[in-house]
Parts: C-alpha cells; sequence; structure tokens
C-alpha cells in the first residue's frame, strides 16, 4: 500500500494529490511510476498547481524559471509566466540548436547529460529549477550546475512530487527544495 | 542589455514588468519571417476580428487616391501589433539538425516574458469562447505552448508523446519521417468522444506529426476543431496534410 503523506493542508493540496495516478512497475518492475497526466486532465487541479508554486515565487524577484525536460516543459512554463520570468528548457543531448553547455549526471545504470543553450541565463540571475519530481535528485543537482556554471543563482528547487526514502533532497548541495506532494511506500 | 520597465496592459491583468528593449536574440537571425497572413479559419467566428492575424487584406487593393477607404482598410487590416516582436524573437540557426535546413528556435521567443505572454494571449483570445475541452500538445516543444493555453481557457491538457513515455494504456499512431516512421502516443481515457480538441506544436513543417496527433484524437471520437502553431513553414505544405483541419499559427518562415 502506499500513501500520501498530509502535510500542513492547503486545501487545495487534497484534490492534487487524488489526481496523480501511480502505475505500478514502469517503466519496469519495482517502480511505482508517479504519472502527473492525470493531474493534467482536471483544470482546476491543474491550476491550483500552478497557483501554488507562483504564490511562492511572485514578487521574489527571480528572473528565470528553468524547467527540465519533458514534464518540466509543463509546469515551469505557466508559472514563468505568471511571475515575469524567463522559460529556459534544459534538454537532453542534441535537442538544442546552437551554442550550448551540458552537464553529465550519473544514473542508475550508466550517465545522462543536459544541456542549456549559452546565453539564455546571465551572472546574477536569480532562478527556480522546475520539474515535476525529484526522485534521487542526480537532474535537478545536473541542472544546478547549468546554472551555477553560467553565474546564475539558484533560489530553489521546484517540483509536484517528491520520493522522499530516494533521499534527492540531500543532494541539492544545500539548494532549498520545495514540493507540493511527498510519496511514501507505507 | 538594455532593459526599461512597462506596463503592459491586456485584457487579462495589469502588472509591471521588465522586458528588453530589443529581443536581444542569442544569434542575429538570418531571415526575417513576413507577419503572418494564415488563411482564413471559417469554423471560428470571432467577436472582434482585429485580434488576429487572420487576413482581413483584401485582394482588391484600392486605388491610392482613396485614402478614406484605404484608412478604413489599414484599421480593419492591421496586423496585431504583438506580432512583430513575436517574429523578431524566434532565432533561426542554419543547418540544424542537419545540412540544409533552416532551424526555428522559439527558445529565444521564451526569453523575452513579454513576447511569450502575446503568444499564449492570441493563442487564448482566439479560442476562449470555442468551448474547447482538451488542448493536446506534441512532445516536446507543445508542452511549452499548451499548458498555458490550456490553464487560461479551462481545458484539459494531454501530452501526445513518443513511444514508451506514456505509462499505463496508450493508443499508438505511426507516420513517416523523411526516412523510417516515428510514432506517437496518447493515453487512452484522457481524452472522450465528444470532446472538443485544439493541436498545439510550436512549429508545423511537412505536417506529418500534427497528422499523427489528429488521428489519435479522432480514433477516441474527439472532434479536432483547430490545429494551433506559432510557425509555419509554407513551403512544406503542411497546411495540406491536415486532412481538411484548419491550422492557425502566428507566423511564417520563408
Amino acid at each position: 500500500m502506499s500513501a500520501y503523506r498530509d502535510e500542513d493542508e492547503d486545501p487545495r493540496l487534497h484534490g492534487i494529490k487524488t489526481k496523480i495516478r501511480v502505475v505500478p512497475h514502469f517503466p519496469k518492475s519495482g517502480i511505482m511510476f508517479q504519472d502527473i497526466t492525470t493531474l493534467l486532465l482536471d483544470p482546476k487541479a491543474f491550476k491550483d498547481t500552478i497557483d501554488l508554486f507562483v504564490e511562492r515565487y511572485k514578487g521574489k524577484n527571480i528572473n528565470v524559471v528553468a524547467g527540465i525536460e519533458a514534464r518540466g516543459f509543463i509546469f515551469g512554463p505557466p508559472i514563468a509566466l505568471a511571475i515575469g520570468a524567463k522559460f529556459v528548457p534544459l534538454r537532453k543531448p542534441k535537442k538544442l540548436p546552437g551554442k550550448v553547455i551540458s552537464q553529465e549526471y550519473i544514473l542508475e545504470y550508466g550517465r545522462d547529460c543536459l544541456e542549456m543553450h549559452v546565453g539564455a541565463v546571465e551572472a546574477g540571475e536569480r532562478a527556480l529549477v522546475v520539474d515535476d519530481l525529484i526522485a534521487t535528485g542526480g537532474t535537478l543537482c545536473a541542472a544546478m550546475d547549468l546554472l551555477e556554471r553560467v553565474g546564475a543563482e539558484v533560489v530553489e528547487c521546484a517540483c509536484v512530487i517528491e520520493l522522499p526514502e530516494l533521499k534527492g533532497r540531500e543532494r541539492l548541495n544545500g539548494k532549498p527544495l520545495y514540493v507540493l506532494v511527498e510519496y511514501l511506500e507505507v | 542589455m538594455q532593459s526599461s520597465v512597462g506596463v503592459c496592459s491586456s485584457s487579462s491583468s495589469n502588472w509591471l514588468f521588465r522586458f528588453s528593449a530589443a529581443a536581444a536574440p542569442l544569434l542575429p537571425s538570418s531571415l526575417t519571417f513576413p507577419i503572418s497572413k494564415s488563411s482564413s479559419s471559417s469554423l471560428i467566428t470571432l467577436s472582434t476580428p482585429s485580434l488576429i492575424s487572420s487576413p482581413l487584406r483584401s485582394t482588391a487593393s484600392a486605388s491610392a487616391a482613396d485614402s478614406s477607404h484605404l484608412t478604413e482598410m489599414a484599421s480593419n487590416d492591421a496586423q496585431d501589433p504583438r506580432l512583430p516582436r513575436i517574429s523578431s524573437a524566434i532565432r533561426v540557426i542554419p543547418d540544424f539538425p542537419k545540412p540544409g535546413i533552416m532551424f526555428q528556435d522559439i527558445t529565444t521567443l521564451l526569453l523575452d516574458t513579454k513576447a511569450f505572454k502575446d503568444t499564449i494571449d492570441l493563442f487564448v483570445e482566439r479560442y476562449r469562447d470555442q468551448n474547447i475541452s482538451v488542448v493536446a500538445g506534441v512532445e516536446a516543444r507543445g508542452f511549452i505552448f499548451g499548458p498555458p493555453i490550456a490553464l487560461a481557457i479551462g481545458a484539459k491538457f494531454v501530452p501526445m508523446r513518443k513511444p514508451n513515455k506514456l505509462p499505463g494504456e496508450v493508443i499508438s499512431e505511426e507516420y513517416s519521417l523523411e526516412y523510417g516512421t516515428d510514432k506517437m502516443e496518447m493515453h487512452v481515457g484522457a481524452v472522450q468522444a465528444g470532446d472538443r480538441a485544439l493541436v498545439i506544436d510550436d512549429l508545423i513543417a511537412t505536417g506529418g506529426t500534427l497528422c499523427a496527433a489528429i488521428k489519435l484524437l479522432e480514433r477516441v471520437g474527439a472532434q479536432v476543431v483547430e490545429c494551433a502553431c506559432v510557425i509555419e513553414l509554407p513551403e512544406l505544405k503542411g497546411r495540406e496534410k491536415l486532412t481538411g483541419k484548419p491550422l492557425f499559427v502566428l507566423v511564417k518562415g520563408a
């Protein structure tokens, strides 16, 4: 059985939690996949999700929202638009045209790489990193590295879901993490 | 980079924001886009036709002497004033992903907060009163434009994905590439029969991808009301591949 941990309850969180679908054994045996597509099918719950982030970051002088391909592209732009920040896509290799910088990171088996456009983010800019979920934190960590390498300040990482048992929070080099929902195997 | 503070007055909000005085593309564009002259999309009636870039320009041009008529024509024909900035914010990268292809890079548009907001607003204004229940966005750049539109018009957002990305039950549609084929997938149950759907992507080239998306939606009984893209490459004639569905775009690439 599994459960979503109850936090302080902004009343919108319950609606959000119940809309996330868990798909067992995807992409492989043993993984309980957190599927946010069902959240996107509920316009109120999707809007509430965005509003919760926007309320947190509006007026905090955030210049950049960096979203991680591909599900970070769903949550990042609405937040960016609402708070008046640029949106910067962080992508798998060879997707971004023109000059990029790359950051490699470790997977369970093997490595992967995240890329960002040269010139998209400037030194001194205040950035958020957005993804749908944090698991081990490897991808978020690579994203933060890219931003810091060009001299941006990563203010916070923001995800809809955290899998706390995978301790991704600890991999973020002290950067704060804000999530709406935690998923625990009970 | 020069920046200035301006007040944007739009129908949705009046908030102060900072924007670059010049959209500051990362590389100079090698092409300038002609301002959109999209073909009319007769399925959708617009309450304020001047809002959008539908071609109200008549092919019969008035004589130069008839200035009052021209003035009236000009105000009806006015391109939406937001379009030039959107157009110039798009960066063209030559020979990507391979020689001969002039890649239309929308990431520079996303760096211009006003132009990005205007892009979304132009679509939202067109669709908000059309009873759209589904916005289907094609992976991955359709994920950037689709959700803000869906949120603003109160529609579901449905991601149309490459194979093996969506968990659970999916339906698939194969489509042709220049060399070989690819597949697009949609979740079973995401869209219901009778849903009124938009398909969103950043760009239409040959139309193969959009066509696959249309087919997936129609297979579950949805009605595809329109396809909407930021950019069209008209020479590739993608518009003709949409099985008769209308296409709305903001800018056309030469």
